[in-house]
């Protein structure tokens, strides 16, 4: 026992010992993604550029990650800039608007027709499938496909996904409204705009909010009087904290949703 | 690896871009040999180059250089067909604007 309690510290304690089985990652895990490091390093992730140049190591000698979670297959789009053709590989340096990177296409030189895949003409946009890869501190995506877009508005698609996953990450799947109380919101589909035809009194701004601020809203809009709601009346009917709510209500304060009454913590909704 | 952005803008945004690159995508309304008008949330005055290619009616991606009176000195031009959703292209300029830490460096 004691030689497999040594094997243990020696390969665990390196990474700072938690002892809640498994070997996770970074430390910021998001719940969703608890299970599996495995899984989440390797699941395919929709970037822009600028996410993979601002990519650190989540701890020193670590996978590169992206909003606190570790990535290392990527899709990307872009124009592509400029190409170096060399023995072993072809370099292209890819442009989304946000950043360029280098993305490095090995030459199988196994293949018969002399591995000279098809090259781009510059200035076409191509989709990307790589692993990003810091080598010598500069990092470039390795691809292992990449192919021109035939549809412009695949490119369009492509940003809204990136941003999708990015806040999917940062601020909790739609409608989810942070953990705790809302586990049965009523009709709060996976996918909050466009589908709700019970609220449809709903401003097209509330999808810019975030969810907790989609959750007061909609409180207040089934409970509105003259005075407006208070915080704590809020609170109370959401299941909030009281500074959940203040924060919510800055947000919707910010999209001209709603508008202080008696105090700075009342509010009404804007109607128009 | 180079961290500048080409912000994606539309008509509105030019004001806050003068003197920087950026990238608009837009409907080509109007040729006027060496200018163009375009329509992006807007109408956009466009200073093409020799070797633009633009049709009216159809869709183009301009990556130019905003001037004082919001007019644009194109730099590269790239023709988008006539599939292009304008919808959807100046829906993704606000949300780019919205989650600026994805998209531009401040």
């Amino acid at each position: 026992m004691s030689a497999y309690g040594g094997y243990a510290k020696t390969s665990y304690g390196a990474q700072g010992g938690d002892d809640g089985g498994g070997f996770t990652m970074g430390g910021t895990q998001q719940g969703s993604q608890g299970g599996g490091s495995k899984f989440a390093d390797d699941s395919l992730r929709p970037v822009t550029i600028k996410q993979l140049i601002e990519s650190e190591e989540s701890y020193p000698g670590g996978p590169l990650a992206i909003d606190g979670v570790p990535v290392t297959q990527v899709t990307l789009i872009g124009q592509v800039r400029e190409i170096k053709e060399q023995t072993t590989n072809v370099t292209y340096r890819v442009d989304d608007g946000t950043g360029i990177v280098d993305v490095k296409k090995w030459i199988d030189a196994e293949r018969s027709d002399g591995g000279a895949n098809t090259t781009f003409q510059l200035d076409t946009y191509v989709r990307v499938f790589g692993r990003l890869t810091a080598f010598n501190g500069k990092k470039h995506v390795g691809a292992h496909f990449i192919r021109a877009i035939e549809d412009f508005n695949e490119v369009n698609y492509h940003l809204l996904d990136a941003t999708y996953v990015h806040l999917y990450l940062t601020k909790g799947a739609p409608g989810a409204g942070g953990g705790g109380g809302g586990g049965d919101a009523g009709g709060d589909g996976m996918f909050v705009d466009g589908s709700n035809g019970a609220h449809s009194a709903a401003p097209s701004r509330l999808n810019l909010c975030k969810p907790n601020a989609k959750r007061v809203f909609k409180f207040m809009q089934g409970a509105s009087d003259n005075d407006g709601c208070g915080a704590a009346a809020i609170a109370q009917g959401t299941g909030m904290s009281v500074t959940e709510v203040i924060q919510a209500a800055d947000d919707l304060l910010g999209q001209g949703l709603i508008y202080t009454t008696l105090d700075d913590e009342t509010w009404a909704v804007l109607d128009y | 690896m180079e961290a500048t952005a080409t912000p994606r803008v539309t008509a509105s945004y030019l004001s806050s871009y003068i003197g920087r690159n950026v990238i608009v995508v837009g409907k080509v309304i109007q040729l006027r040999g060496e200018e163009a008008t375009l329509d992006a949330d807007g109408s956009i005055n466009a200073h093409l180059n020799r070797d633009a290619h633009l049709s009216a009616g159809n869709g183009v991606q301009i990556i130019g250089k905003v001037n004082p009176d919001l007019s644009i000195k194109v730099l590269t031009s790239l023709d988008l067909g006539t599939g292009v959703d304008y919808n959807l292209a100046n829906t993704v300029v606000e949300i780019a604007h919205q989650q600026r830490p994805m998209f531009f460096y401040e």
